[in-house]
């Protein structure tokens, strides 16, 4: 973890100590081992880390097919504030914070806020039916191979699924949530960054 | 093994510290606890401390710990421990449920991450250090030490000899130290004498061996920190790269962040697993093979490799193994409305090895209008045994899935994170469907218009264990370095030797020789000193001098040349060629010659053999 993140660490360990209890779910990837008893999941620890300005990481360059077969890059979205989603559709906390993307999503939609989801470990049948559950018209990259997390392995690495970054207009991570979204926490996070950009 | 200690003068009263030299642990200052106990006159708060730490330190305890340290991980591998079968100790669980919980408040299914174990090593680790670290610092100060100055009386100590010479004291001294030096001992002049030492290997061994010993503790550590291990199922014709969201169970190391994996990316193209046919091993797994793709970096190059059971794949210095394997059949999903709501493999986990009868859940939260959920068995080689299904071998021959179809709520829009391999079937009801084995292509077409699943075929899985152990091979180094140390340390013995020459008051010099070794169990200083002896003797005949020079001075001793004696006994141990240096035999200057050589015997003569041809500076 690029060093600045020290004290950042300290705010996930922090929040993690104080969700832990309440969120003994802290399982992000619902996958488990090939000989597991079905139990057991890699523990994310939940929780908003929110980079300072100074020491805002600068997003990697992202490129990739959406589940729709479309190409894209980040990059195009220079001047945007972008929030980026990683999540599966087998996933129950990415499930449950799926509503407050969409509505976030629309709501946002006029501020030019774009939205980009990052499906992990999943088949694009599955990840297509979620997004019409969730009535979610944000494009999702298709991430069968991890690159898209492994590009941001030297920023904000996505310790869990899902993860939600934000990322303001000129292309720095504002901000990195571990776990489930809240409605009121990542509008915020996001107004923040919006307001930052002038 | 604090070196020569003894102050010079001990005389042959011997190496009084011998024991205290045996072992790496125990030493005067950190071994015994402190005289005054706790039943001794009152301690303070640091007398305390004083004692206690004393006593963490002291070899016995060491002992204890490490004692512990072994007892404490044989629960470990008698029973099933979570990291590595939680399957197992699911299994101790259901059919051991009270002895369980106790065992399990015991951390005994955790043994290596339980607090008690962790107080066994951070004890020892402790206790070690505060050992081995004075000690080294010590022993890096003893290897430095100039040999000390020579006793008054050489005669005292465990080997002397004496004889008279025509040489001035000085020049006499200085012939000593020339043959002392050219045997490569250390030499320090004073006024009067020569004080040689010889065995600084013996330190430097030493030294070794409690540095390489902090090297192992340290590289321990390194992996405790540093390491991480982790798992992950991957289906044939899918990849993954190593970071923490790809991954089914991560066990970082202490300082160990999801930045610091290495960003390789593995590929599994096929599997093959082949199984014997027949005899009485029939079913039984002959051959496992992977082929894979993977690079180190994203973009790096992309290799080929072929991963086996022991064989694993090294990549950036992480390896990865192949652990286990299994069957993922496929499926389709069409919900009520058409959508397709799924299409892809699913892992099914084996339950039996000798059929890989393997169990899965398929669920379908998506589906409209009621999420679909989806249990059952994948049979390799279905065959029917009196109505029932079961496999009859693990190579797919006749690969049929049964499935028991349910519909409502899979517990999956909120709530805790599940198991994809169970189903949470609180919220579901069973379909009313005639079970039935579907072969690859068949589907059940679900009442009430809920959909139709498709039994599409099959892929193999593989589990992989990702294990990276920064302290691994300075661990492997530290060992060998330990065993290196302690090697040198038993065989290399420190020995000194002294030389004192007066003016006699009739006229001449008297030369007197000393020596003294530190722990020589295994003899060998005695003839080395008696050929020192005779080589410095010959150094100090005038060249014009004939044969045996002037008689040995005082000791009633009448044979020529210098007389040595051992601790003992006065004769060598060995009945060996040189005859024993008794009052009529000849001295050992001798050893099977007429007399002592030629004069001008340099430092390269080879003059008597030495006994130890290792031993060195």
């Amino acid at each position: 973890m690029s060093r600045p993140l020290s004290s950042a660490r300290l705010v996930i360990g922090a929040a993690a100590l104080v969700l832990s209890a309440a969120a003994c779910s802290a399982g992000a990837t619902a996958q488990d081992t090939a000989v597991g008893n079905g139990s057991s999941f890699v523990p994310g620890s939940y929780g908003t880390t929110v980079f300072q300005p100074g020491a805002r990481p600068q997003a990697p360059q992202v490129s990739g097919t959406t589940l729709s077969g479309g190409a894209f890059r980040l990059s195009a979205d220079r001047g945007s504030v972008v929030v980026m989603n990683f999540w599966g559709s087998w996933c129950t906390p990415c499930r449950e914070e799926a509503p407050v993307l969409g509505s976030l999503a629309r709501r946002f939609a006029p501020d030019r806020v774009r939205f980009l989801g990052v499906d992990i470990r999943d088949d694009p049948a599955s990840a297509e039916a979620f997004m019409r559950t969730y009535r979610i018209s944000y494009p999702s990259l298709n991430d069968p191979n991890d690159q898209i997390a492994l590009d941001f392995r030297s920023t904000a690495p996505p310790a869990g699924i899902p993860t939600t970054l934000v990322i303001d207009g000129s292309g720095q991570i504002t901000a990195r949530v571990i776990g489930p979204v809240s409605f009121d926490g990542l509008k915020a996070l996001i107004m923040q960054a919006s307001a930052e950009r002038t | 093994m604090t070196g020569l200690r003894l102050p010079p003068d001990a005389g042959p009263q011997a190496p009084a510290d011998e024991l205290a030299g045996q072992d790496g642990f125990t030493d005067p200052e950190h071994g015994a606890p402190a005289a005054r106990g706790p039943g001794g006159p009152r301690l303070g708060v640091t007398g305390w401390l004083r004692w206690g730490w004393r006593q963490l330190t002291s070899m016995r305890t060491a002992l204890v710990l490490l004692f512990l340290l072994a007892a404490g991980s044989v629960p470990g591998s008698v029973l099933p421990q979570e990291g590595t079968n939680p399957a197992g100790v699911d299994q101790y669980y259901a059919s051991h449920p009270f002895v369980a919980q106790i065992l399990g408040r015991l951390s005994l299914f955790n043994v290596f991450g339980a607090p008690w174990f962790a107080a066994i090593y951070l004890l020892l680790f402790a206790s070690l250090l505060g050992c081995v670290l004075p000690r080294t610092l010590r022993l890096a100060g003893s290897a430095r030490q100039p040999p000390p100055k020579a006793p008054r009386n050489l005669s005292r100590l465990p080997f002397a000899a004496s004889y008279t010479t025509a040489l001035a004291p000085e020049a006499a001294l200085q012939a000593a130290a020339q043959v002392l030096s050219g045997k490569r001992f250390r030499v320090r002049a004073g006024p009067g004498w020569v004080a040689a030492e010889k065995g600084y290997l013996r330190e430097a061994g030493n030294l070794l061996f409690h540095i390489a010993l902090l090297g192992c503790l340290v590289s321990i550590g390194l992996g405790g920190l540093f390491g991480y291990k982790a798992d992950r199922l991957l289906v044939a014709g899918t990849s993954f790269s190593d970071t923490v969201t790809a991954l089914d169970e991560f066990h970082p190391g202490r300082l160990v962040s999801p930045a610091d994996l290495q960003p390789f990316t593995v590929a599994l193209d096929n599997f093959s697993a082949s199984y014997v046919t027949s005899g009485p091993l029939t079913g039984q797994p002959a051959a496992f093979n992977a082929a894979i793709r993977y690079s180190a970096t994203p973009q790096g190059p992309v290799h080929r490799y072929t991963l086996a059971v022991n064989h694993p794949l090294v990549v950036d210095g992480v390896r990865v193994f192949l652990i286990g394997h299994g069957y993922a059949p496929t499926f389709r999903v069409t919900d009520g409305t058409g959508h397709v709501v799924f299409a892809g493999a699913v892992p099914f986990i084996p339950v039996e090895t000798s059929g890989l009868t393997s169990e899965g859940a398929i669920k379908v939260p998506d589906a409209d209008p009621e999420q679909l959920g989806f249990v059952g068995l994948f049979l390799p080689t279905a065959v029917d045994v009196g109505g029932r299904l079961e496999s009859a071998f693990p190579a797919p021959l006749r690969p049929m899935v049964s499935l028991i179809s349910y519909a409502g709520n899979l517990g999956m829009n909120s709530g805790p994170p599940q198991s994809v391999y169970s189903l949470n079937t609180a919220g579901l009801h069973r379909l009313p469907i005639a079970p039935q084995a579907l072969a690859p292509g068949q589907s059940i077409k679900l009442p009430n218009g809920l959909g139709t699943l498709t039994y599409t075929g099959y892929q193999q899985w593989i589990s992989l264990a990702i294990t990276y152990d920064p302290g691994q091979l300075p661990a492997l180094t530290s060992g060998i370095a330990v065993l290196a140390g302690l090697l040198l340390s038993f065989l290399v013995r420190r020995r000194r030797v002294f030389v004192r020459a007066e003016a006699a008051p009739s006229g001449g010099t008297v030369v007197s020789l000393g020596g003294l070794t530190r722990s020589d169990a295994a003899g060998g200083f005695e003839d080395e000193f008696s050929g020192l002896a005779a080589e410095i003797s010959a150094q100090h005949r005038p060249p014009d001098t004939g044969p045996p020079g002037p008689g040995p001075s005082g000791r009633g001793r009448s044979g020529p040349g210098p007389s040595a004696r051992g601790p003992s006994d006065p004769g060598p141990r060995d009945p060996g060629p040189p005859p024993g240096p008794g009052p009529s035999g000849p001295g050992p200057p001798g050893r099977g010659r007429s007399g002592p050589g030629p004069p001008g015997r340099g430092p390269s003569d080879p003059g008597p053999p030495d006994p130890h041809p290792s031993d060195g500076e």
